[in-house]
């Protein structure tokens, strides 16, 4: 019996290490939450505004777990299809979004400007921002 | 001559300036809501009768943005050096002339509507909208492209764009009044109206064009010089149109496309006819890319076309590689098969993006 508790014990402890990261996409803005194709949007830089609101969206840097995580479940697009994508891009006259340097970074920015959006774990939410979205790895 | 090199003097000084350039990004220079960015272009082409060595599409781009408003502008040397040997005599043209490819301010009103003024590339079809080499898939362009409907378009566009699941456009395209520089443009107009829908799921955009212009008697060829329409024996990479009416054209244009990580499909279907007419019943392609890795990529495209104007059909595969050492620096080759083997041709090219 004693044996089956420490394998459930461990079982649990176990499954708590694996359990998926969550992310989140805050603002201080009034936006109301986004569906997936909207935040895709607004990061490939096709749409730039949402409820009258001008968006700001934020990066962390390319070598990131979130944002490695953000391009794939979010955006759905690899590093290289990222480049192909801003390289037409600035053809076409567009920048890609801002990199940030950290998580803290992306908070400071958000809570001051208006209708900037960042992406950041789920773990570092405070009560000075929203969610907009939310995923997990 | 002194005015590219005065020009690019400027630009290789910026992105020197910028230690975190990198190639095909652009500069901003001066931390001002402004980027410069340019490309080059080079070929050769082959065939039977003619070998034709080409330095064109030298060209400065600077756009910006600030709140509602964008813009952009575009300069360009099109053909500076064009060299075409033909039994052992040489013509060498030079174009030294500065072209204003693109000029253009954009309002955006909300999410859904915006606002253009200006010379714009007309947003019709997919292989349009990127008409320079380096992000071309081949050297050559596909015929529908330049026969179909004007390439540029100086007036007014507006867009309206709803964002749910899926993806919803609506083009609207004005010109009532002559082009900003026209002279490459491949119809002369001095007016055109055209309607663009678009649907994009997933992977899968789905477009359908359609459109009215007016050519007027049109003057251009492909390396900058007079050429009478009769003497024009192909279509060559930018069509030439050459006429002495005034024709009313309405043009309709369906595209396709899907596109994953290592597969592209394109498609494009046009027809145009006048108010006398048939005019071009059909052009269309078939377009398949493989990327082999990110640097190396193979593309087949079938082409087929009926034009009225010059009694002229066509069938013809091209079979084309692509190496892209960095995505902004592409090395090209292709070969054409035509239905006439006079026609067979051999393209080579290399273009960079800054």
């Amino acid at each position: 019996m004693k044996a089956l508790v420490k394998i459930v014990l461990i079982l649990q402890i176990l499954s708590l290490f694996a359990q998926a990261d969550e992310y989140i996409v805050v603002t201080h803005s009034k936006i109301k939450n986004l569906t997936k194709n909207q935040l895709k949007a607004l990061y490939l830089k096709k749409l730039s505004f949402i409820d009258n609101i001008k968006i700001i969206p934020l990066n962390l840097e390319a070598n990131n777990k979130i944002r490695k995580s953000f391009n794939k479940h979010i955006l759905q697009m690899t590093p290289s299809h990222l480049k192909r994508y801003w390289m037409t891009q600035h053809y076409l006259g567009h920048r890609p979004p801002h990199s940030m340097t950290s998580q803290e970074s992306i908070k400071l920015f958000v809570k001051k400007v208006d209708g900037a959006i960042g992406y950041i774990n789920a773990v570092n939410l405070d009560d000075t921002i929203h969610v907009i979205y939310r995923w997990k790895d | 001559m002194k005015k590219v090199i005065i020009l690019f003097g400027v630009l290789i000084s910026l992105l020197r300036a910028d230690n975190s350039y990198e190639l095909g990004d652009g500069v901003q220079v001066a931390s001002l809501p402004f980027y410069l960015g340019g490309y080059i272009s080079t070929e050769y082409r082959h065939t039977k009768v003619q070998d034709r060595y080409k330095i064109g599409d030298i060209a400065l781009l600077g756009y910006g943005s600030s709140n509602n408003f964008s813009y952009l502008t575009e300069i360009e040397y099109k053909n500076l050096y064009t060299e075409k040997q033909e039994n052992d005599t040489s013509l060498v043209n030079n174009d030294t002339n500065l072209y204003i490819e693109r000029l253009y301010v954009d309002y955006t009103f909300n999410e859904n509507y915006m606002a253009r003024v200006g010379k714009y590339i007309s947003p019709i079809g997919f292989w349009n909208l990127l008409p320079i080499n380096v992000l071309r898939d081949t050297t050559s362009d596909p015929i529908s492209t330049n026969i179909i409907f004007p390439e540029s378009t100086t007036g007014l566009y507006a867009s309206y764009t709803k964002f749910s699941q899926t993806e919803f456009k609506v083009d609207v395209m004005l010109q009532n009044n002559e082009d900003i520089d026209g002279k490459y443009n491949n119809y002369r107009t001095n007016r055109h109206y055209g309607l663009g829908i678009s649907y994009a799921k997933s992977q899968y955009t789905f477009k359908l064009n359609v459109g009215y212009f007016n050519k007027l008697h049109s003057y251009i060829d492909d390396d900058g010089t007079e050429n009478e329409y009769e003497e024009e024996s192909d279509y060559d990479d930018e069509y030439i149109e050459k006429s002495n009416t005034v024709q009313d054209l309405y043009y309709i244009l369906l595209s396709a496309k899907y596109e994953n990580e290592k597969y592209q499909f394109l498609s494009e279907i046009g027809h145009q006819e006048s108010t006398n007419g048939l005019t071009t019943p059909y052009a269309a392609y078939v377009q398949g890319l493989y990327r082999m890795t990110p640097q190396h990529m193979a593309i087949l495209r079938l082409e087929s076309y009926e034009d009225k104007v010059k009694n002229k059909q066509d069938n013809f595969a091209i079979f084309g590689y692509t190496y892209r050492p960095l995505y902004p620096i592409a090395f090209k080759a292709e070969y054409q098969f035509h239905k006439r083997p006079i026609d067979n041709k051999l393209q080579l090219s290399f273009s960079v993006l800054f």
